[in-house]
């Protein structure tokens, strides 16, 4: 599953930290869904699309 | 609190409770520990609702969830494989033994304990049902002191009075051959 977390980051000029707090997790967390290495729940992919102002749907591509 | 600052203050307790423990051990008190253990982990509760930064999320579960379940298979192989070569070497020395049994007994509880919590989480969702967790944690908190003060009263055991072994109860495994002093 690949996502573009990243791109609509910098989009919206956010940094990891906080989309970390945004969306709850830890920053770690980010920088692993950034760089693909981690499959989220369907709660966190929500929580993290609510963050950046979009959908599941737009942000991973399955 | 910051998160860093929780946990640097957690490996701190972690080193005092490691200093405790062998100190203890050495000077035959295992009261103290059990005492230091229980107020370093309600220091620690307090502690933990203190800090505001996310301490762990759900990767951080997912992979404890994994290590968990390696680290007791793991365990259980080396235990069974460690308990089968005591247990055949008890000739050797009777000591090896009650050793080989420990390992076997403790296999067995963690496996039971394992179980248990694998189907409460099957089952219920945790965050709802905090209140049968606690419970349960009170009930296999009795069933282990229970255990522990069984272990650690010397029944069945073989006591060292006077310079000089004296059996007490019925123990399963032959007189020490180390020196009474």
């Amino acid at each position: 599953m690949k996502n573009n977390i990243k791109e609509l980051r910098n989009k919206l000029h956010i940094t990891q930290e906080e989309l970390a707090k945004k969306a709850k997790v830890r920053r770690e967390t980010i920088i692993f869904l950034e760089q693909n290495k981690y499959n989220p729940s369907l709660q966190l992919a929500h929580d993290v699309a609510e963050a950046l102002k979009t959908t599941i749907d737009k942000l991973f591509q399955f | 609190m910051s998160n860093k600052q929780y946990q640097k203050i957690r490996l701190v307790i972690t080193v005092i409770i490691a200093i405790i423990f062998g100190q203890s051990i050495v000077l035959g008190n295992y009261i103290i520990p059990i005492i230091t253990l229980i107020i370093a982990s309600l220091v620690l509760l307090l502690l933990r609702r203190k800090v505001k930064d996310i301490i762990s999320d759900e990767r951080d579960m997912t992979l404890g969830g994994k290590s968990a379940l390696l680290a007791i298979q793991i365990y259980s192989w080396v235990a069974v494989i460690a308990m089968l070569i005591l247990y055949a070497s008890r000739n050797i020395n009777p000591s090896y033994e009650p050793i080989g049994m420990t390992l076997a007994y403790s296999t067995c509880l963690l496996m039971f304990i394992y179980s248990i919590i694998f189907r409460f989480y099957n089952k219920e969702t945790f965050s709802k049902n905090k209140k049968k967790y606690i419970i349960f944690v009170i009930i296999l908190a009795i069933f282990i002191a229970f255990f522990s003060i069984r272990f650690f009263s010397g029944e069945d055991n073989w006591i060292c009075k006077d310079g000089q072994w004296i059996k007490h109860g019925n123990p399963s495994f032959d007189i020490p051959s180390i020196e009474c002093k």
